[in-house]
């Protein structure tokens, strides 16, 4: 068998592709990587098409072993890496043979990390993903996080190449994050007041957060009502309860909820949001619908070529 | 009927069709969930019904917001009504008493009536499948006799066994696999809510009707239910 024997799952690593689209309507959630970003560049160094499974280490931890040959490449939040021992750096191509070891240590900046094979990890699809949902239990290896002596089979495959990200590519994962926001949905359950607060406040992430949102804390903002009829919750959707601190809900968000919703950030700040880590900072900024959706497009129209 | 559209996110629109749980406004959108999922609209990722609304989210290289809208109206509008004698009637059997029912009691009491009370409410009527969200194959059924009514509990429960059946408010629903939840518990259903084995995956289905129907221990036992 050619692959990964896991030795060290670390603190929460799983199977992620593009997510799991389509099947919403059963409430199933959406899943997949919470920084397509730098899962993007991942699937670019190795050639591979975007919607790829790939491993996704939540702050580090993850080690393995190499059981035959395979070619990695390794993006996202820097955990102090290591070959065999030796120090070595995110955003480039590695290509192990059997034996080899690699181990994550813990992020210092940013929050997720990607390690992608050529032609990505051949674990069995769940709902048309590949995408591991640890609270629906579906997907990648048995529906939970990967643990020691898991085994993750790839195909053999070692790049003549070896393939860096350019400098200026490599995303700086301290700046404060500008998430910019498209009015929407319950838009009008907020006054002018609370919308001014909502933009002008420096928010904190303290680290309230999961795959499923990210709560933020820093001036209230309370909406006019404390309930809404429950309806469907997009990627991005800001909720506020009444407790006045917003949540951006993200890939592993219920379907349905209850909570009035001031806006949706888009996709590409969403990405950046997701490496935030406790102690970041960030502000909330509108764009309009159509400016939001080229923003899109182009990120779409990079990566999925 | 109106329905009107609103931006909600860079790639995502609702469309309501009210603001209220009524089950005209709940046919409304049925009525245009099945026309828009029998379009098979190229590049449009998910159509999400709830009470009210439909969400709509597509892929940005495919499709567009203006365009996408006028083509979502144009079905809507030309939607075949939901025939009533088409709607599927799914029974869902359910042993109520105090050792699965875990709040059967505090209702009985909250309500001044009798367990046996608490049940013939709950068994005497159909239901409309509303939505399914929250969690895989959980429906949100309604609407619950007003005497039955009773708010969530004020500390919800760190985990609710699989196929609880449970009431909220005016709704009532089952819970599809063990969960954390604020709703009353009134008993438990033997039968999945949620498995490959079902088409479409999910036993109930937005337009569907409901009816529980109570049964004994034994039966509950026998048709692999677990205390």
């Amino acid at each position: 068998m050619n692959g990964l024997k896991i030795l060290n799952g670390g603190l929460q690593s799983s199977i992620q592709d593009a997510g799991r689209i389509g099947v919403s309507d059963i409430g199933l959630t959406q899943s997949g990587a919470m920084d397509e970003l730098a899962f993007g560049y991942v699937q670019m160094l190795l050639g591979n098409a975007f919607n790829t499974a790939t491993v996704e280490i939540a702050l580090g931890g993850l080690s393995f072993e190499v059981k035959g040959k395979v070619c990695i490449a390794l993006g996202g939040a820097d955990m102090g890496c290591t070959i065999n021992g030796k120090p070595v750096s995110m955003w480039e191509t590695y290509n192990l043979i059997e034996g080899d070891t690699l181990s994550f240590g813990f992020a210092s900046h940013g929050h997720f990390a990607y390690m992608g094979v050529v032609g990505g990890f051949q674990t069995p699809k769940s709902y048309g993903s590949f995408s591991t949902s640890i609270k629906e239990s579906l997907g990648g290896v048995e529906g939970r996080k990967l643990m020691a002596g898991d085994f993750l089979a790839c195909k053999p495959s070692q790049l003549k190449d070896k393939r860096y990200l350019k400098k200026e590519f490599i995303p700086n994962y301290d700046e404060e994050v500008h998430l910019r926001l498209v009015l929407g949905y319950q838009e009008a359950l907020f006054d002018e007041v609370q919308k001014e607060t909502f933009f002008n406040t420096v928010y904190t992430y303290k680290g309230e957060g999961d795959r499923m949102g990210y709560r933020l804390s820093g001036e209230k903002v309370v909406p006019k009502v404390n309930g809404i009829l429950s309806e469907a919750i997009c990627y991005g959707a800001v909720q506020i309860p009444i407790h006045g601190e917003p949540i951006v809900l993200l890939k592993e968000r219920q379907t349905i909820g209850g909570y009035p919703k001031i806006g949706s950030v888009i996709c590409t700040d969403c990405f950046k949001l997701a490496q935030v880590k406790a102690g970041g900072k960030v502000r909330f900024r509108v764009i309009s619908q159509e400016e939001a959706q080229a923003e899109a497009q182009a990120f779409y129209r990079f990566f999925r070529f | 009927m109106n329905f009107t559209f609103q931006v909600a996110s860079f790639n995502t629109f609702m469309i309501y069709f009210g603001h209220r749980i009524d089950p005209q406004v709940s046919k409304e959108v049925q009525k245009a969930y099945r026309a828009l999922k029998n379009a098979r609209l190229i590049g449009v990722l998910e159509i999400i019904p709830s009470y009210a609304s439909l969400m709509v989210s597509y892929d940005v290289l495919t499709q567009n917001y203006d365009s996408l809208c006028k083509r979502v109206e144009e079905i809507i509008m030309m939607a075949r009504p939901i025939d009533e004698a088409e709607q599927k009637t799914v029974s869902i059997p359910s042993y109520y008493h105090p050792e699965v029912g875990l709040d059967l009691e505090t209702v009985a009491e909250e309500k001044n009536l009798s367990i046996d009370a608490i049940i013939a409410l709950h068994v005497n009527q159909s239901y409309n499948v509303y939505a399914v969200g929250f969690a895989p194959g959980f429906a949100y059924l309604g609407e619950l006799n007003e005497a039955l009514a009773s708010p969530r509990l004020a500390n919800p429960r760190k985990s609710i066994p699989k196929g609880s059946v449970s009431i909220a408010d005016r709704q009532t629903a089952v819970y599809p696999t063990q969960s954390p939840g604020g709703w009353k518990i009134l008993g438990r259903t033997p039968i999945a809510m949620f498995d490959t084995a079902y088409e479409g995956l999910s036993l109930l289905h937005v337009g569907d009707l409901v009816r529980f129907e109570a049964i004994s221990r034994a039966e509950f036992l026998k048709l692999g239910g677990i205390l």
